[in-house]
């Protein structure tokens, strides 16, 4: 590990043991479970974003509740860097849901205060509430609003609320699972302009966790893209927009549609998401792939560096750089 | 930015939702006040009043008087009489007041009994779970009242025949108590499960928060609401299972009376023609329990989240 | 100039709460010409679902239509009686709802549900109603159809259910299709095959199209007209085009730029609005979006702007954006 590496994941692997028969788990096989995330590892800098995409079932969220140690992987290695007390950095996690993840029998100043308190992070209670405050304006809101309950606020404003715990548990790590997805486009514009500022200011490190790729294109430096519960490409971002090296990157950033009205084509991707409990044989993506030779149905591709520092899974070095239409840019966002 | 809701407390705001609900249903309210004025009943009463369960409470030539506006009734018995001469307007003061207090305690120890279960069984889950859980299924096999009698059993015989009025009460409320934790320890555990994969308990624990202090200060609250309701109902089924208990004559000693030993003493003279000893506790216990039952009603209507909006 | 398929004036929807009436649609009019796609589009609360709703009389009491009026082919449906009004809908109006799982009885096959459709509203029978289910089937693109005409619906992937949605709207060969949020259940693969499948069902049966959604993206590859909604009024109805080239309006363009959509040398900027939507029943005074506008002046904060036609454009706004030179 060098001294940049904040947080490294080596072959983590979960299953699901839902789907078993009680003799298959007595024996702790693998068979039948669902292998949500599969042999993934990864590397987080410090003060680096990284984010990970990718559709319904690849196991990104999963990968987040690992890292986030809310569930222990079944095989595999998640290690934070220590500092030299031998501590493990603080981490805070902002969630997708933001109705769910405030105590709605809680004031928001106890709400902000908890990780404060835990965490003894400030001593006496007008210290508590003067941070709380300090927290408040710094999300957006008011230090009025200490003593409502979430209730009273729209979604927005309970994401900022969920950012203003979290930051009051002074994190060196933030996990973000898709903390804008259950939000309106003008009101996720301001969180993401949030998040934005905060990155920059507190030198956070974080995680940032979303199905949608031009969201994470903004929030990280680089990005892993997931299949199954397979990393398939990790790049940095602006690599991996421009030169995809998997098929699925450049179908997946193909398929959402922009906003371009001149070309109006659109571009799905062949075929069905398969049953994440049942994952093709050789390359996972081999079903859907446009590319797919023999090899991809019987052998799993090799993991492959590149000079820009990313790494991709495939049999093959496509140029993908503008295989299908490079995604048309709107014409005003120049500004 | 400006705030979807103005200012007023969310606490203050919930009171006076009570008050907007409680005006529009007189019918709970109405309820609400009958049982504040047996309350008052139940515990002013017996302070400016002899005991007519003392010995110098009784007067046997004052055995057997009619209610005051019948003939041969005296202002002084408003009620009447019993056979021992007792008043029975004092006297059912005096057996509501350990009804409801029966009632009352009993009710908390099947609350905090099947609630901890409960929340154990919903928040640990796995084979703590299925253990308390079956043990919840084996007990719902029997009726409650037949249970609480056995546990009531048991303990007299563990405890022999000699017993101060105390230990009976306890028995009591102990065999009752434990005869209803069931409902309780499953609507919480059905709750807990619900509640401890919301995202607010997820970050409570990143956070670093214990089991315990998660579940008591984070999942608790947000249970409550459901069982308190259920509480509220369980009130008037434990005064009954009491009367019933007391009237089959292993509840609560005469020496001091709840409302099923009055009914029980009446019961002997019903066929005599005395039928105002047991007719006055039995009206004023179905008064009670009916409006206890309807309150609880209400209440579980105000308070189901699924019939509150999100604003 | 034909005549539009539906007109809908003045369409009003209150929700009666005990504080009092409280209007989620103040007096919405647009319409949809023959063969036509009109993107209905806004955020959540903008009352773009109740406007699909209301029209086929699908309200959810305490909402109630009190006003305006809707015209479907030279009929008025809001005068129809309930019996009428179930023959229009699946009949000469389909339905998409956002949910494909609740959108069908879990416990009919799909095929039983397509055939109980094709009955009810093509007054066919039988076998024939059994060869058009089958031939649906095939036409939304599920392989196998004499396989899946028994499935049930927990039996298939999100996509494929909304396939059967789809199959379900357009069977009876309506005049309209109203699709309320199609793709938003969806992930973005999936998303793109179901835009496709609507496209090419439109291109061949030139039914009408109203596609209620808050995606732009959506909105700018499938519309041919767009009517922006904001907090129960129309900000903008335009040309697709027009409307992502040179909106008139300032919170069509404020929702344009806060889409994220990078441009090639990374360098992103997010244009937030500010504020949020105001609540239903606290609409302010004058336009509705006066608090969150950079151009809002005194009449803005007084008087309800009318949504004024110019060219092939309406919308309303006192102070609209001049045309950007590029």
């Amino acid at each position: 590990m060098s001294a940049q590496d904040f947080l490294t994941l080596t072959g983590v692997s979960k299953v699901y043991r839902r789907g078993q028969s009680l003799l298959e788990r007595l024996k702790k096989t693998d068979a039948g479970g669902t292998k949500a995330v599969s042999d993934v590892s990864l590397m987080i800098r410090h003060g680096e974003t990284v984010g990970l995409v990718g559709e319904s079932g690849c196991g990104k969220s999963t990968l987040a509740r690992l890292v986030s140690g809310l569930m222990a992987p079944t095989s595999g290695e998640i290690v934070f860097r220590k500092d030299k007390t031998g501590r493990t950095p603080r981490l805070q996690m902002i969630f997708q849901d933001p109705y769910s993840s405030l105590n709605g029998r809680w004031t928001i100043e106890d709400i902000i205060a908890e990780p404060i308190k835990v965490h003894k992070l400030r001593k006496g209670r007008a210290a508590i509430r003067a941070r709380v405050d300090e927290l408040l304006v710094q999300v957006g809101l008011s230090p009025a609003d200490a003593e409502k309950y979430p209730q009273e606020f729209s979604g927005g404003q309970r994401q900022r609320i969920c950012i203003a715990r979290a930051l009051a548990g002074e994190p060196e790590f933030l996990i973000l699972d898709e903390p804008t997805s259950a939000l309106d486009v003008s009101v996720q514009a301001q969180i993401l302009n949030l998040l934005r500022d905060l990155q920059k200011n507190l030198h956070l490190t974080s995680l940032f966790i979303t199905h949608n790729l031009s969201v994470v294109r903004i929030m990280a430096d680089r990005i892993g893209v997931m299949y199954l519960g397979e990393l398939v490409e990790e790049a940095p971002s602006e690599e991996l927009f421009r030169r995809p090296r998997h098929p699925y990157t450049r179908l997946l950033i193909d398929a959402a549609p922009d906003m371009d009205t001149d070309d109006r084509s659109l571009h799905p991707i062949a075929g069905e998401l398969p049953n994440p409990a049942f994952p093709p044989s050789g390359c996972r993506f081999h079903t859907r792939c446009p590319f797919a030779k023999d090899v991809c149905r019987s052998t799993a591709p090799p993991q492959k560096m590149t000079d820009a520092g990313g790494l991709y899974r495939c049999h093959f070095d496509l140029d993908l750089s503008n295989t299908s239409t490079v995604p048309a840019l709107a014409k005003m966002k120049t500004a | 930015m400006t705030p979807l809701v103005s200012t007023p407390a969310a606490r203050r705001s919930r009171f006076s939702n009570l008050r907007r609900a409680m005006l529009k249903a007189p019918g709970a309210t109405l309820c609400a006040l009958t049982i504040f004025a047996m309350f008052v009943y139940a515990f002013v009463v017996p302070l400016f009043s002899q005991n007519p369960f003392e010995f110098a409470g009784m007067s046997v030539l004052d055995s057997f008087i009619p209610p005051m506006w019948m003939t041969d009734g005296v202002p002084d018995f408003p009620l009447g009489t019993d056979d021992q001469g007792r008043n029975l307007f004092t006297a059912m003061a005096y057996g509501m007041r350990t009804s409801i207090i029966v009632g009352f305690l009993s009710v908390m120890i099947g609350l905090v009994l099947g609630g901890s279960l409960g929340l154990i069984a919903g928040f640990v889950g796995g084979k703590v779970d299925a253990f308390i859980m079956r043990l919840a299924d084996v007990q719902l096999a029997y009726p409650a009242l037949l249970l609480a009698m056995i546990i009531d059993g048991a303990a007299r015989a563990a405890l022999g025949a000699e017993r101060s009025v105390t230990t009976a009460i306890t028995i009591v409320v102990l065999s009752i108590g434990i005869a209803f934790w069931v409902q309780y320890a499953r609507t919480i555990r059905s709750s807990v499960m619900i509640e401890r994969d919301q995202d607010y308990v997820s970050a409570a624990r990143i956070t670093g928060r214990s089991n315990l202090s998660i579940i008591v200060l984070h999942i608790l609250p947000n249970v409550m609401a459901p069982v308190l309701v259920i509480a509220t109902i369980n009130l008037g089924i434990a005064i009954i299972t009491e009367a019933t208990l007391s009237f089959l004559g292993i509840g609560i000693p005469v020496t001091s009376p709840s409302l099923g030993t009055l009914i029980r003493n009446g019961n002997n003279f019903l066929q005599s023609g005395e039928w105002w000893i047991s007719v006055w506790p039995c009206l004023v216990l179905v008064l009670f329990v009916v409006s206890v039952n309807i309150l609880g009603d209400h209440l579980r209507d105000v308070y189901n989240p699924r019939l509150k909006g999100r604003s | 100039m034909t005549s539009p398929l539906l007109d809908v004036r003045d369409l009003t929807v209150t929700i009666n709460r005990d504080a009092g009436m409280v209007t989620a649609l103040d007096k919405v009019s647009f319409h949809v010409n023959p063969g036509e796609v009109l993107g209905i589009v806004g955020e959540s609360g903008a009352g773009k679902s109740i406007t699909g709703a209301a029209i086929i009389d699908l309200l959810v009491p305490p909402l109630k239509r009190t006003g305006g009026t809707i015209t479907l082919a030279g009929e008025r449906l809001d005068t129809l009686s309930p019996k009428a009004m179930r023959a229009v809908r699946g009949g000469k109006i389909g339905f998409i709802f956002q949910d494909p799982m609740t959108s069908l009885n879990p416990v009919i096959t799909i095929g039983r549900q397509l055939c109980d459709t094709i009955e009810a509203h093509l007054k066919i029978g039988g076998d024939r109603a059994k060869k058009k289910a089958l031939e649906w089937i095939e036409r939304v693109g599920l392989p196998n159809p004499d396989v899946q005409f028994k499935r049930y619906p927990h039996q298939l992937s999100g996509g494929m259910r909304q396939r059967i949605v789809i199959a379900l709207a357009l069977c009876a060969n309506p005049a309209l299709v109203i699709a309320d949020e199609p793709t938003t259940a969806l992930d973005v693969s999936v998303q793109a095959h179901i835009l496709q499948l609507m496209r090419d069902l439109h291109r061949e049966s030139r039914t009408s199209m109203m596609l209620i959604t808050h995606d732009l993206g959506v909105i700018a590859k499938m519309a041919d007209r767009v009517a922006v909604l904001y907090a129960g009024r129309v900000a903008e109805i335009s040309l697709v085009g027009e409307l992502f080239n040179a909106p008139k309006h300032p919170y069509t363009r404020g929702l344009i730029r806060a889409t994220p959509m990078p441009s090639p040398d990374g360098n992103v900027r997010l244009d937030q609005i500010p504020g949020a939507m105001p609540g239903l029943g606290k609409t302010p005074p004058g336009c509705a979006f006066n608090p969150r506008c950079f151009k809002a002046e005194g009449d803005c904060c007084v008087t309800i702007p009318p949504l004024t036609a110019r060219e092939s454009a309406a919308f309303s706004c006192f102070h609209p954006l001049e045309k950007e030179v590029a």
